[in-house]
């Protein structure tokens, strides 16, 4: 039976009738899993929006949604609104933002049971306990949102999620920022929809996770369907050229390292011997010995909450090493090593133009206006994008633009810490290549934290993982 | 001529909203008539001409005269003046103060935060008015402690809110990142800080004038505040008030005037928030 079916959806902004999306096809068996890819800021979210019918003020949809036959697309937002929790259900974008942080984790999703299934409180509480023990959540149905790991609150919100049974559930990047243990958890929980008979909507970039899941895949780019079909040979055999742009910028897919030396001894920026790294006199790290020379890259991988924030702290010096020696070579001035930050949009002052923030930094370290055009456009970055703020340019963008600005200071070393996990596979790779060849023509030592494997084995020369340190 | 040119009454009007246009508004004519009406009017709002009292509305007296033949257009102005400049002038002390102290305390953090942050609960936990009520009784009808009293009263609001929002702002990665850049703490008060305080600060400016001005009305009200002969809507409420049934626009022009200056003050800056 045929659940869900659109038909040539469009997506566009109603002052200035400028299409952002479509036209969209695709239909959604019952106990069928469908995925949707893209780039990042492409829109893909507005898909789940319009099928929910919460596009934000200012867009509108045209087409045909049939949700079980009927069109629901005219329906009144009062009439669409009704459907979720019962027809159509959202897994949030990290789900531990959408918890009531007040209130007892259990007490949360026995709510969805009193009120969509309607169950009495005693029911409601019971059917909370059996969807919590098959969740491995048993313990923390008397927790608040703020006592649980990110990965239980993520799993809190899913429970919240399909409490109230719904056949489809929409899942808008449930993976974004999240690191392997936590992708696995997820997926697994991803998986048991179209095997109990429900239907899933996958939106995400993150290619491992489309290939895991199976099922159909759409391709879009530019608001437009570029491939479609069954995942597993959409994604071995892709014949559309953004597919096969998408799959070779995975990072499994990567060519290895091309070997290269670096020789001199004489250039080390930073070493360290027997390090051990905490705070609040709680200790994460110890036995660390690693070495940086400059235009070398080290990358520095593991799960997240085992320290690795904390040691690019010490390296930066804003935290004192717990034991053991941290040497920084003596040349090193005090703006000389540079940070790039996980989230491009919060490592700029939201509020003024980028112009501004840039002639700041420009005068600081005495660089000629002209000097930082020259960069940008070695970046390929037009100039005009420092009109605008940091809200209206892309992640992409907003991550170029934040190595300029780290250049500017004309640092020895640099230290990122997930600088590209919340963009997409291809802005990724041109992200990090571009960041490899700055860093070699500049001579600066990287060292780089990330939570892919792969990254970490085939973009830099040394990799550490912080697994076999960990306290 | 370019703003002119770029904000025309309608696009102004499509941008601001129903309420704050009538607001802004009605708080420009109070302005402009407090500024410019008492040389129009003409009158001394303290000379008295007992044979000419409670007059009603007429071509030489405006809106009339009260029981001592006072034109009542001059002492309204004259109020207005009195009000509104006592009010912006408590207000610019206590957003001063607030905004200043509420910076160094998200800034500094441990104990300067402590002390400061009690300093101003212990403050808050005082009704206001009372406040001013205990510094006036020590020297009923001076100017200069109606300004103390009011400003200190307000000042903790500017506070409290100028350090909450700062102390979340500087906890954010971008103030991290400026920092390691090496901008100066100019910047980060400039670029990072005041940008997102802004809206907020005019909010709680627009509250605070209109409390003022209901705090000094209420002190004249209870004669503790501004002393006669000088016009004060506070003041001419309680002297008008006995004669409330024989000549009723009499009363009802002072407390007209508070209400509506409140009014604009709280409708010019209602719907902030929407876009």
């Amino acid at each position: 039976m045929t659940l869900l079916s659109v038909k040539n959806l469009y997506v566009f902004i109603e002052d200035k009738q400028v299409d952002l999306l479509g036209p969209i096809s695709f239909s959604l068996e019952l106990g069928e899993n469908l995925t949707i890819m893209g780039e990042t800021g492409a829109g893909k979210s507005l898909i789940a929006q319009a099928i929910l019918g919460s596009l934000p003020t200012g867009l509108k949809s045209r087409g045909d949604i049939l949700l079980k036959g009927e069109a629901i697309d005219n329906l009144s937002p009062k009439k669409r609104a009704a459907l979720w929790g019962d027809i159509i259900t959202a897994l949030p974008q990290e789900p531990w933002l959408s918890l009531d942080p007040l209130m007892r984790s259990g007490q949360q999703v026995a709510e969805t049971h009193r009120y969509f299934k309607s169950y009495n409180w005693k029911e409601a509480k019971k059917q909370t306990e059996q969807q919590f023990k098959k969740l491995d959540l048993s313990d923390t149905a008397q927790k608040r949102p703020f006592q649980l790991s990110g990965g239980m609150a993520q799993r809190v919100a899913f429970a919240a999620a399909t409490a109230g049974d719904a056949e489809l559930l929409l899942a808008d990047e449930p993976t974004k920022g999240l690191d392997s243990h936590r992708h696995d958890k997820i997926l697994s929980l991803l998986k048991a929809i179209p095997q109990k008979g429900d239907s899933l909507l996958t939106i995400t970039h993150d290619l491992d996770l489309a290939y895991a899941l199976g099922g159909k895949i759409i391709i879009l780019k530019n608001g437009k369907i570029v491939e479609e079909g069954i995942t597993h040979t959409v994604l071995s055999s892709p014949k559309a050229s953004y597919t096969q742009a998408l799959c070779a910028a995975n990072p499994s897919s990567w060519p290895p390292l091309s070997s290269c030396t670096i020789s001199s001894k004489e250039n080390i920026l930073v070493q360290s011997e027997k390090l051990r790294i905490g705070r609040n006199k709680i200790a994460f790290i110890k036995g660390l010995d690693f070495c940086l020379k400059a235009g070398e890259s080290l990358a520095i991988s593991g799960p997240s909450g085992i320290g690795k924030t904390s040691l690019l702290d010490t390296i930066i010096g804003s935290i004192k090493p717990m034991g053991g020696t941290l040497t920084r070579a003596e040349h090193i001035g005090k703006w000389e090593i540079q940070k790039l930050y996980q989230d491009p949009p919060t490592a700029f002052p939201p509020l003024i133009s980028l112009k501004d923030n840039f002639k700041a930094v420009t005068k600081k370290h005495k660089m000629a206006w002209d000097q930082l055009l020259q960069l940008l456009e070695n970046v390929e970055l037009d100039a005009s994008i420092l009109e605008r703020r940091p809200s209206n340019v892309s992640g992409g963008e907003l991550q170029r633009l934040s190595f300029i600005r780290a250049l500017i200071a004309k640092p020895k070393i640099l230290l990122a810490d997930e600088p590209t996990s919340r963009l997409d596979l291809i802005t990724q790779e041109t992200c990090l290549n571009l960041l490899k060849k700055l860093c070699r023509e500049e001579n600066i030592g990287i060292i780089l934290v990330t939570h892919n494997q792969h990254i970490a084995e085939k973009w830099a020369h040394n990799h550490i993982d912080l697994n076999q340190f960990c306290v | 001529m370019i703003f002119f040119a770029s904000y025309s009454p309608l696009k102004l009007y499509r941008k601001i909203g129903l309420s704050r246009s009538i607001g802004l508004g009605l708080l420009s004519i109070i302005i402009i008539s407090t500024v410019i009406g008492p040389d129009l009017v003409g009158h001394d709002p303290a000379k008295q001409d007992l044979l000419h009292a409670r007059q009603m509305p007429n071509a030489v007296h405006l809106l009339g005269t009260d029981h001592l033949g006072r034109d009542m257009a001059a002492r309204l102005l004259s109020g207005a003046r009195l009000s509104l400049s006592l009010g912006i002038l408590s207000l610019v002390t206590a957003a001063f103060l607030g905004i200043s102290l509420g910076i160094i305390a998200a800034w500094f953090g441990t104990w300067t935060d402590r002390f400061l942050t009690s300093f101003a609960d212990a403050i808050l936990a005082l009704p206001g008015l009372l406040l001013v009520l205990i510094l006036m009784a020590s020297a009923p009808g001076s100017w200069w402690l109606l300004y103390i009293g009011i400003s200190l009263t307000l000042w903790v609001e500017f506070f409290r809110y100028t350090r909450q929002r700062s102390r979340i702002i500087l906890a954010h990665p971008s103030v991290d990142a400026s920092k390691n850049l090496g901008l100066s703490n100019y910047f980060i008060l400039t670029r990072h800080i005041f940008p997102e305080l802004r809206n907020g600060l005019f909010t709680i400016s627009a509250f605070g004038i209109a409390s003022a001005i209901t705090a000094i009305a209420a002190l004249g009200f209870v004669s503790v505040g501004i002393r006669p002969p000088m016009a004060e809507w506070g003041l001419m409420m309680t002297q008008l008030l006995p004669y409330w049934r024989e000549a009723p626009f009499l009363i009802l022009q002072p407390i007209i005037c508070l209400v509506l200056t409140i009014l604009s003050l709280h409708l010019s800056v209602g719907g902030f928030h929407k876009k």
